[in-house]
Parts: C-alpha cells; sequence; structure tokens
C-alpha cells in the first residue's frame, strides 16, 4: 500500500489545507489511476491527541493516520507512534532539543524518529553530519520530500548511499494539491500508527513518486 | 471569458512568468507611499537585516499572485487570497505564479472555485503559497 508520511493539516500554523481538501484530493487522485491509501499528518511541534479523523477516513475510504514533525538542534524529525509517555518525557515544542535524546526516547516508547528532508540545504540532517556530528540510531531517513528544492532530494538519496540508510517518502503538503506528491511503498496493510511503527521497523518500503504509484501491486 | 462550469479540479491556472526590478519596487514603494530607502530598495539596509538583499514586498507578491487571478477571471473575481511568506522573494529572479483547482462550489448566490497558488523560483524556491477563492460567472 501506498502512504503519505509527511503531510500539514490547517493545525500547523503555515498551512492552509484542510483534512478533508486533502481526501477529495485524494479522489482525484485515484480517478487519474493513482493508488494512494492513506496519508500521516505530521503537524509542527505537537500532537493532535484530541483530534479525531476516522469518520472522515472512513467517508472517503483513505487511513488517516497522525505523527507529527518536530524542530530539533539537527534539524526536522518526523515521529510515528506518538503515545502520551513519549510527549510526557519529550517537550514536542522545545525547537532546541537533542535529536539524538528524541531518537532513543522515542524507539522507548514504542514510536520511531525519522530525520525529514535530510538534504534540505542548511537545515537539513546532511548538513550536520558534514559538520562531524554523528547519530547512531538513524536507521531511516526521507529520502524523497515533496518541498524540496532541485538538489536536495539528490543529497538525501547520496546520503543513504553512504550511510546504508533506508528511505521513506512524503509529500511535505502544505497546499490541498500537494498531498501524495512522495509516498512510501509497504508490501503489507497497515491499519493504525502502531502497524506503522512496526513495518518502519522491518525495513520492508520504499520511496515513491506519485507517478510510479499505480492501482496495479508494486514490485517488491 | 472562463465560466464556472468550464472549471474541473485540478485545472491549472498560469504560469504567470515574471520578475521584480528594482526599478518597478521602487515604483511600487512610491505608491505605497513607504519610506525609502528601505529594505525592499536598499541594499546595505537589507543585509543589516540579514537580508542577502533588498527583497520584493510581502505585499507586491500578493498583487503579483492576485494578477494571475484576475488575468483569470476578471478584475472584481478574488474574494479570498490566503498566503504564507515562506522565503524572502528576491529582485531580478524570474518568478513562477501557478494555480491549480481544488475545489468547486455554490455558495450564497456565487460560483465560487478554490484554488492552491504558488509563486515560485527557478531552482524550485516556493516563495510564496497559499489558498484563494475566485467567483466566476455561469452560462446560465
Amino acid at each position: 500500500m501506498y502512504l503519505d508520511l509527511h503531510s500539514h493539516s490547517v493545525s500547523s500554523d503555515d498551512s492552509r489545507a484542510t483534512v478533508e481538501q486533502y481526501l477529495k484530493w485524494i479522489a482525484v487522485l485515484r480517478k487519474r489511476g493513482h493508488a494512494v491509501d492513506g496519508i500521516v499528518l505530521t503537524e509542527h511541534r505537537k500532537f493532535d491527541f484530541d483530534m479525531d479523523y476516522s469518520a472522515l477516513a472512513a467517508q472517503y475510504d483513505v487511513r488517516v493516520f497522525k505523527g507529527s514533525e518536530l524542530d530539533t538542534r539537527y534539524g526536522h524529525f518526523l515521529v510515528y507512534g506518538v503515545s502520551r509517555a513519549l510527549t510526557d518525557e519529550i517537550d514536542f515544542s522545545d525547537v532546541r532539543m537533542d535529536a539524538r535524546e528524541l531518537l532513543i526516547a522515542a524507539r522507548h516508547h514504542g514510536a520511531i524518529a525519522v530525520p525529514a528532508h535530510p538534504g534540505r540545504f542548511g537545515i537539513g540532517l546532511t548538513e550536520y553530519i558534514q559538520q562531524g556530528e554523528v547519530f547512531k540510531d538513524v536507521h531511516i531517513v526521507e529520502r524523497l520530500n515533496g518541498g524540496s528544492r532541485a538538489g536536495e532530494n539528490e543529497r538525501a538519496w547520496d546520503l543513504c548511499d553512504s550511510h546504508g540508510y533506508l528511505g521513506i517518502g512524503g509529500s511535505d503538503a502544505h497546499l490541498t494539491s500537494h498531498i501524495a506528491a512522495c509516498l512510501t511503498y509497504f508490501p503489507q496493510t497497515i491499519d493504525n500508527e502502531q502497524q506503522l511503527v512496526e513495518a518502519l521497523l522491518s525495513e520492508r518500503f520504499r520511496p515513491v513518486w506519485l507517478e510510479e504509484a499505480r492501482n496495479e501491486a508494486a514490485p517488491a | 471569458m472562463v465560466y464556472f462550469e468550464d472549471v474541473d479540479l485540478g485545472d491549472e491556472i498560469g504560469p504567470l512568468e515574471t520578475e521584480a526590478t528594482d526599478d518597478g519596487v521602487v515604483s511600487f514603494c512610491t505608491v505605497w507611499q513607504s519610506q525609502m530607502p528601505n529594505r525592499f530598495t536598499d541594499r546595505e539596509i537589507a543585509e543589516q537585516s540579514r537580508l542577502p538583499g533588498p527583497i520584493v514586498p510581502g505585499i507586491m507578491s500578493m498583487g503579483i499572485m492576485a494578477r494571475l487571478l484576475t488575468d483569470w477571471a476578471g478584475p472584481a473575481a478574488v474574494r479570498d487570497l490566503d498566503l504564507v511568506f515562506r522565503q524572502p522573494v528576491p529582485h531580478h529572479k524570474p518568478l513562477r505564479v501557478s494555480a491549480t483547482v481544488t475545489d468547486t462550489r455554490q455558495e450564497d448566490g456565487e460560483n465560487l472555485v478554490e484554488c492552491d497558488i504558488l509563486m515560485t523560483g527557478a531552482e524550485g524556491e516556493r516563495y510564496v503559497g497559499g489558498k484563494a477563492i475566485v467567483a466566476l460567472p455561469s452560462k446560465s
């Protein structure tokens, strides 16, 4: 199945798309022959415990999962499988948090943290690795990001090659028509956030552009 | 003339390709009655504000983006333009403004078209993005 692992709704201060607008747009993409099975809302610096998108998800037949995108002193990190225990330990609003502590705390609480757009000039993980920083708990990075400038996804690709990282894909959509520009293909069905974490830990996934996501089964 | 019935989700509007020149920004600031020199017109003042050079005023960028919509739908068509300024817009760089129709609806007697609108640079820089609502005439 194909999931967009990085998106922002109006719950993030810099997005202008509602969740329903994303889901309507996915219906348009499906009519065009694209396979889009779900999205993860990774709102900036917070986790929306109180938001329930299950009715919309059922209405549009799209999985809607929740995650977060956190600012750290080593760039942005996507977090999947967020729990109360994790938010009790880590202050999601702290833009200077140490990403290494986040990586460890996430795994301790059954979640997983993944560097977002690591090839981004100025703020991506690549910059910090080039400065000599070491991140031994990073195994997966966002290799395809729909909001990247020319050259940034290529830098993320190089980072994966040089460090043996696995890659995911996400649109980083802030506008309706940008949803699902990049996706992650999983061979199995994923029905909730915990299964998403397990799927990421299984290491069986790959990033794809929307153009590659078609209704026929994708090769593993 | 574009009519509401002719518009579908996913339709592209534009692009409008343009560039903001030094003279154009000075003219805008004059009309806007903005005191000059300022960070929009003067390199030194801009650099003191930690900008790479003089930038295009946000309201001028909004004007450029609104032009895409008014060229398409007419001068009185824009009902809302809600933008997020993600990066400073530089002078003398190619600017591309485009929009994508994301929804259509009839509301309070008007035929409304909602679209994403984006100003980008030659390297894919996303300078300004947001949402617009435009009213279109009906054929009926």
